[in-house]
């Protein structure tokens, strides 16, 4: 026990290096609101876009989607890292990441998003335009809340997976709260770093499902 | 009498269908109807399923779209590409099988949406006027509710007072009862009677032979898409002069 709390609990050593934790943290907060920030909306408009079913725009939108569901997102983090300066576009370490993990979640908030729309059933198309309400109408009244709604749980699930992705932006020397902390339990030769680490990890994660939570149930509507 | 200022008959016509034909793929499920419904006419359209009722009747707001023939609503051309289809649509009221209220609204919420986006009323006065048509189906003290707190019988008589509270021209009915509890079609139907005597032009797509038997002011009767025989309820459900009609309601009186 004494060992277990002089490895991971020695909080003594720490002296020094809060403002350097509290500045990965900040970092990592932001990263994670960003990419969700940009990635759920971004998944939204392509989900919307492939509805109006323009051939060539969805044939690249699909090929967008699988594209970066299948690649890794560390992979992806370095390519936009190391190989998009080649092509005339240098990326800090902070936007790669962003712009990479964005760029995943928003593929797959768009199958979700399109799952959710196509589960609706026609019959609420055909009620909306009966009563000659257009097709954008439709679709922003009667379409999109119970899409959204349908796809709440699925996006949560993605959005915190892929936030949690923003610890991959270390081998791109972001100095985000991973990353911080894991040199300070080299410089101390002590892992109490990385416990506060991980603390603050679930202080920034826990609101968020907590959050999500609610939110699933303030877009849910009674069913007796 | 001032009704027969313009002479004829046809110009009280609401609906006017002249060889309305569609087909699905190689599948021809209407062949050429006919058919006029007058001003404050409540028509009932029975057959045998496959017979192309519901089709008839989607062809006439264009959730399907028809192969060939014309269909005027008001005196309006709806065929053709260059119709305003929402303005069309919205001048004709259509309740559903699925009945497909809105479950992500309350039936107020359900009956003002298109009151306020395509008829653009501000919230107070859609709200106003939809709680007069709630109250009109006998719903009035359920305005607040969603869907899903509501029977089946309910919620159809919300889908009427969504369809009525834009004041169409005419009401599509298409087997308004067919996928209630039979308890729970007694309550659409008296609505459906109800809406006939303030005075709206009906058609209405239904199995229930007593409801054509009582309230219809003429039933058609359908058959591998094509009218096979007009006439008063009478006519087609009491005496048929053809046999298959014989053999239809005869098939439906056990």
């Amino acid at each position: 026990m004494d060992e277990i709390i002089r490895y991971f609990f020695d909080f003594s050593r720490l002296s020094g290096y809060w403002p350097d934790i509290l500045h990965g943290f900040l970092i990592t907060v932001e990263m994670s609101i960003l990419t969700v920030a940009i990635g759920i909306p971004l998944g939204l408009l392509l989900a919307v876009l492939r509805l109006y079913g323009i051939r060539p725009l969805n044939a690249l939108i699909i090929f967008y989607i699988d594209l970066f569901r299948s690649i890794p997102q560390l992979v992806l983090i370095i390519l936009a890292y190391f190989a998009l300066p080649f092509s005339g576009l240098v990326l800090s370490p902070f936007t790669a990441t962003v712009v990479a993990l964005s760029m995943v979640l928003s593929a797959f908030a768009e199958e979700i998003f399109w799952a959710g729309i196509t589960s609706v059933p026609k019959g609420q198309w055909e009620a909306g335009r009966s009563t000659g309400l257009g097709f954008n109408q439709t679709l922003a009244y009667v379409v999109l809340p119970q899409a959204i709604r349908l796809g709440i749980p699925p996006l949560t699930n993605r959005a915190i997976g892929i936030s949690k992705g923003t610890t991959l932006g270390s081998v791109v020397a972001v100095p985000e709260l991973l990353n911080v902390t894991s040199s300070i339990q080299s410089n101390v030769a002590n892992p109490t770093a990385l416990t506060v680490g991980a603390m603050l990890f679930l202080a920034l994660f826990l609101p968020f499902v907590r959050f999500t939570r609610w939110l699933e149930r303030a877009y849910g509507h009674p069913r007796h | 009498m001032t009704a027969t200022a313009n002479g004829t008959d046809a110009a009280r016509d609401i609906v006017v269908i002249k060889d309305l034909r569609k087909s699905f793929g190689n599948v021809e499920v209407l062949k050429g109807i006919d058919l006029a419904v007058a001003a404050g006419e409540a028509v009932v359209i029975v057959g045998s399923s496959g017979s192309g009722k519901s089709t008839c009747l989607r062809c006439i707001n264009r959730l399907e779209e028809p192969t060939g023939g014309r269909i005027t609503v008001g005196g309006q051309e709806i065929t053709g590409r260059k119709v305003d289809l929402n303005a069309l649509r919205r001048r004709i009221g259509m309740v559903f099988q699925g009945i497909n209220l809105y479950p992500h609204m309350t039936a107020l919420g359900n009956v003002t949406l298109a009151m306020r986006k395509v008829a653009g009323l501000s919230k107070a006065a859609a709200e106003e006027k939809a709680r007069h048509h709630l109250d009109l189906v006998g719903l009035a003290h359920r305005a607040d509710a969603y869907p899903a707190q509501l029977s089946g019988g309910q919620q159809q008589r919300v889908g009427i007072a969504r369809a009525m509270a834009l004041e169409p021209q005419v009401m599509l009915f298409d087997e308004p009862t067919s996928a209630l509890d039979p308890e729970l079609v007694g309550e659409v139907l008296n609505v459906m009677m109800r809406t006939k005597q303030l005075g709206m032009t009906m058609i209405v797509v239904t199995h229930e032979m007593q409801f054509a038997r009582e309230v219809a002011d003429r039933v058609v009767f359908m058959d591998e898409g094509k009218v096979l025989d007009v006439g008063t309820p009478h006519e087609i459900l009491v005496e048929p002069r053809h046999q298959r009609i014989r053999d239809f309601v005869n098939r439906t009186r056990t």
